[in-house]
């Protein structure tokens, strides 16, 4: 054993006012190191002891976290909410490394042809596609129990979306710091990705996990196309433009605003997946 | 050694759920068509055949899915309102027909997932809880083992165990004994009549050994309708006079097996000197299937 829980962790501990992550530590540590355990006898009454032990005798069978999930905690986000987080039906390690593996060609096609177009339409569509699959029945195997609990419907949404828009732009950000030469060009995905996740949701409210961004990617591309039409080889499409990132961000407002009006929607009724209701 | 449970067949007692014409149509299928049940404490079961829309009736009340029509109040709260769909979720334990695992998880991280779906957000008794749930379910040994090596047996009491996080009111358990064997149906049964102790359940299922082993009631749903509501002796007492043996298939019976003793079983208008049998629930089941008018017994 390398440590020991402080003297004045120990007392705190033995009145029951240590605080997490401390007390974790303190918990996980006393169930392996006696030294600790009898320290702790010496220093609590009967009672507190035996609340203690219930507190400790709890924790052995408490969920393992993750890294990620450390981390959260320590930042200050809830435990529950730190284990909604980390339990983004999407953030599995497949996906991630599809994702990367996608990314990582797409950089090589862009270093490759010099078009940073492949890039920038490529990568508004990954936190879309991640946002829709990690809230529905067909990638999150416990939706049904979800949708009948009592946790706010809109409320899992925005931590899930949290959850993958952040590791989506993280992998976007690092993709772009593989294309130096394109200078802030090479962030023109950040605009519309928000645009086209922030549609994308306010239209699952209406539409559904599938249809929905369905829809919008399907928009999306067909507005790269449109734009390419109108301009020679090399030039910036429209979209990539100062006045088409304005209009991502409009577009990314106004559909935040009709996502928060359209909040309570997600418990009212699920988000489709399952179209024959099930006639068993 | 497992005993079976006995169903408790006395009074019903006041009405915790009442629905009145719920109807829900898929494209051009009337999943539910008008219908209107009354639940009490204890355990009541629905009957009917696949695609009987036993499921979505159950979803429906579950409230995973509004119906088209129709109302229904649960332990007082109207779930047709926001807040009476918060106050009911609050009280609702459920059981879906195929509950989802994130199978990484261990028995104990799934249950508190599911707790803190259910808002048990403070972790020192959220643990207990879980504790406590596992306990009840009789697998605190298993606690820590990932679902994915548990067998079927001990999942759905892993699923049951999280219905039952937070002391629900209400239990909504979805064909729960399917793909069980023997000895681990018996001991689910054992589990749902504790679990009935006190609580308004609803099982649904297509055995009616469940039901004459722990229901006080039954429900029969056909085609989206209910077709017969009472207790399981008023089911059975629907085939007195109605189930006969003879030595070949009798052509007018409306359903006719041959039996281990070689003679065959047959139910509906039996022909004048007919050996008459003593009925069972799976005939009066049966016969209210075949049935067109819907029949509530008192």
């Amino acid at each position: 054993m390398t440590w020991h829980v402080a003297d004045e962790d120990l007392r705190a501990y033995a009145h029951g006012e240590l605080a997490p992550p401390l007390l974790w530590s303190a918990d996980t540590h006393l169930t392996g190191c006696a030294t600790c355990r009898a320290r702790l006898a010496d220093t609590t009454d009967p009672v507190a002891l035996d609340a203690g032990w219930e507190r400790l005798d709890a924790e052995l069978d408490a969920p393992r976290q993750g890294l990620l999930e450390r981390l959260l905690v320590r930042l200050g986000v809830a435990d529950h909410t730190a284990r909604l987080l980390t339990a983004t039906p999407v953030l599995r390690r497949s996906w991630l490394l599809s994702v990367l593996f996608l990314l990582v060609m797409t950089v090589l096609a862009v270093r490759v042809a010099d078009r940073p177009a492949l890039f920038l339409a490529l990568a508004p569509l990954l936190p879309l596609a991640g946002v829709a699959l990690s809230y529905g029945p067909s990638l999150d195997p416990t939706y049904e129990m979800a949708v009948v609990a009592p946790v706010h419907g809109f409320r899992l949404l925005m931590i899930r979306t949290v959850a993958v828009l952040t590791a989506g732009l993280a992998f976007n950000g690092l993709a772009t710091l593989a294309l130096p030469g394109y200078g802030l060009l090479a962030l023109a995905w950040l605009l519309p990705a928000l645009a086209l996740t922030a549609t994308g949701l306010a239209l699952t409210a209406r539409l559904g996990p599938v249809v929905a961004p369905a829809l919008v990617g399907g928009a999306w591309v067909t507005l790269l196309v449109v734009a390419k039409s109108q301009v020679h080889a090399h030039d910036t499409l429209a979209p990539f433009t100062a006045a088409g990132q304005s209009a991502a961000a409009a577009v990314a407002v106004l559909a935040a605003l009709l996502l928060y009006q359209a909040r309570d929607r997600f418990d009212a009724r699920p988000m489709g997946g399952f179209a024959n209701g099930g006639t068993a | 050694m497992t005993t079976a449970p006995t169903a408790s067949t006395g009074p019903t007692g006041p009405a915790t759920l009442t629905a009145t014409d719920l109807a829900l149509r898929f494209g051009g299928t009337r999943a539910l068509d008008g219908v209107s049940l009354r639940l009490t404490r204890g355990v009541t079961g629905l009957l009917g055949p696949n695609g009987a829309g036993k499921t979505t009736l159950l979803r429906v009340l579950a409230t995973a899915v509004p119906p088209d029509g129709g109302e229904f109040t649960a332990l007082g709260h109207d779930p047709g309102t926001a807040s009476g769909r918060l106050a009911l979720r609050r009280t609702l334990g459920y059981l879906p027909q195929t509950p989802g695992f994130q199978p990484e998880f261990t028995a104990f991280e799934f249950v508190d997932y599911v707790a803190i779906l259910k808002e048990l957000t403070d972790r020192g008794a959220r643990h207990r809880e879980v504790r406590r749930v596992l306990e009840a379910v009789d697998l605190s040994q298993v606690r820590g083992t990932r679902i994915k090596r548990l067998s079927g047996g001990m999942r759905q009491r892993v699923a049951l165990a999280a219905a039952l996080v937070d002391d629900p009111g209400f239990l909504v358990l979805d064909e729960p004994t399917v793909g069980l064997d023997p000895e681990q149906r018996m001991r689910f049964r054992e589990l749902i009549a504790q679990a009935g102790e006190g609580r308004t359940v609803l099982l649904s299922t297509h055995q009616t050994e469940d039901v004459a082993m722990l229901c006080h009631r039954v429900v029969v749903l056909a085609q989206g309708r209910v077709r017969f509501e009472g207790t399981p002796a008023e089911l059975t007492a629907r085939a007195a006079g109605r189930v006969w043996s003879s030595t070949e298939r009798d052509p007018n019976a409306l359903a006719g097996w041959r039996t281990g003793t070689g003679s065959f079983r047959n139910i509906g208008d039996p022909p004048t000197g007919a050996e008459l049998l003593e009925p069972t629930l799976e005939d009066g089941y049966l016969l209210a299937l075949d049935g067109e008018n819907t029949e509530v017994a008192a």
